[in-house]
């Protein structure tokens, strides 16, 4: 159908959805989440909205996660210091209060935590950008974040290989903002 | 129960439901509700799924053109906006979209039954119906096996449930 309709039609521009991603990870439809208490080493270098958490061992009766490293319990809903949480009342929350809002499950997102560049890339150059393809599965890379590379057994991981995270949605292009969207099975 | 089927899926228990673009050739063949579908990219900015091939997104749950959906506003609404609601994760459903003959038997005929043991798994299909079957070893399709599964058999299709097979689903 043309777009504008023209005068007098009643047809309806079903142009669907206007997205604004103006966070690290939009959420289409959400899985379980669960109140968790990020390690030393997440409040010291913070993490964006997406970023893939594994449980860590912990001296206190709390649900501890440290930055994944292909394993995986789920990812961060927000990251630490997201620019759309600057001047509210979330600035700068999570990091005071050492909490942070898992999810798992089954989602829908939309996120900028995504690996670019290929494991063997990133490692000794130069850089080899990653391709998407829809449909493909996707993991957590040696850092946390979503690849579609099992960076696990590229690195030789003792528990190789990685389990699937996820199924790419929609490849990252200019009209979504170069976000990757994720049907999520962690 | 008395399950009044009317549909092509009847969902017992729902889990994540999604309103998805349909891709072009899903719009020109239609679909029944049930119909397994994967992702596959669009130039817009939408989620678009495509028939499956053994991978999948989910299952859509309303069929194209369903009887139930005659004479009604509902009537032809999916394929005419190319929109239509995906369900996946963990669903109880009741269905007729599923493979009835074995993929060796629609290939080389004649047709054989598939049988259906609650409990075992189920994938999806070459067309994206619910199978007992792994079609990707069968037909020797370089990804095989099929590790993707879908669900597994709850009840098995007979006369008293109409010939529908209940899955509970793990997308």
């Amino acid at each position: 159908m043309p777009f504008p309709p023209p005068v007098n039609s009643f047809e309806i521009d079903f142009g669907g959805m206007d997205l604004i991603r103006s966070r690290n990870c939009t959420v289409f439809f959400k899985g379980e989440t669960h109140m968790v208490v990020p390690d030393a080493a997440m409040l010291a270098g913070g993490w964006e909205g997406g970023q893939g958490v594994r449980w860590v061992a912990s001296t206190t009766d709390e649900f501890t996660v440290t930055y994944s490293d292909g394993l995986w319990g789920g990812f961060l809903l927000w990251g630490s210091d997201e620019s759309a949480d600057r001047f509210t009342s979330m600035t700068r929350n999570q990091i005071v209060y050492d909490t942070a809002v898992m999810m798992a499950g089954g989602a829908m997102i939309s996120t900028s935590t995504y690996e670019r560049y290929t494991y063997a890339s990133r490692l000794g150059g130069p850089l080899v950008p990653l391709v998407y393809v829809a449909s493909e599965s996707l993991f957590l890379s040696s850092r946390g974040l979503w690849t579609n590379e099992d960076e696990m057994t590229l690195s030789g991981h003792a528990l190789a290989p990685a389990l699937v995270a996820g199924f790419v949605a929609q490849v990252p292009k200019p009209i979504n903002q170069f976000y990757l969207g994720i049907q999520t099975v962690l | 129960m008395e399950i009044n089927r009317s549909r092509d899926v009847i969902v017992l228990y729902k889990d994540m439901a999604f309103p998805v673009e349909v891709d072009p050739a899903m719009v020109a063949a239609g679909w029944a509700g049930g119909q397994g579908v994967t992702w596959t990219d669009s130039p817009d900015d939408e989620f678009r799924v495509t028939f499956s091939d053994g991978t999948w997104g989910g299952f859509m749950l309303a069929g194209s053109n369903e009887s139930a959906d005659q004479l009604i506003a509902y009537t032809g609404n999916q394929p005419k906006y190319q929109f239509g609601v995906m369900c996946a994760g963990t669903a109880l459903i009741s269905t007729i979209s599923f493979e009835r003959y074995t993929l060796e038997s629609r290939t080389a005929g004649p047709l054989v039954e598939n049988t259906w043991v609650v409990g075992s798994k189920v994938r999806l299909s070459l067309r994206g119906l619910f199978t007992p079957q792994d079609e990707w070893t069968i037909a020797a399709d370089p990804r095989a096996p099929n590790e993707f599964y879908a669900g597994s058999i709850v009840q098995p299709p007979r006369p008293n449930n109409n010939n529908y097979v209940m899955i509970q689903t793990a997308m």
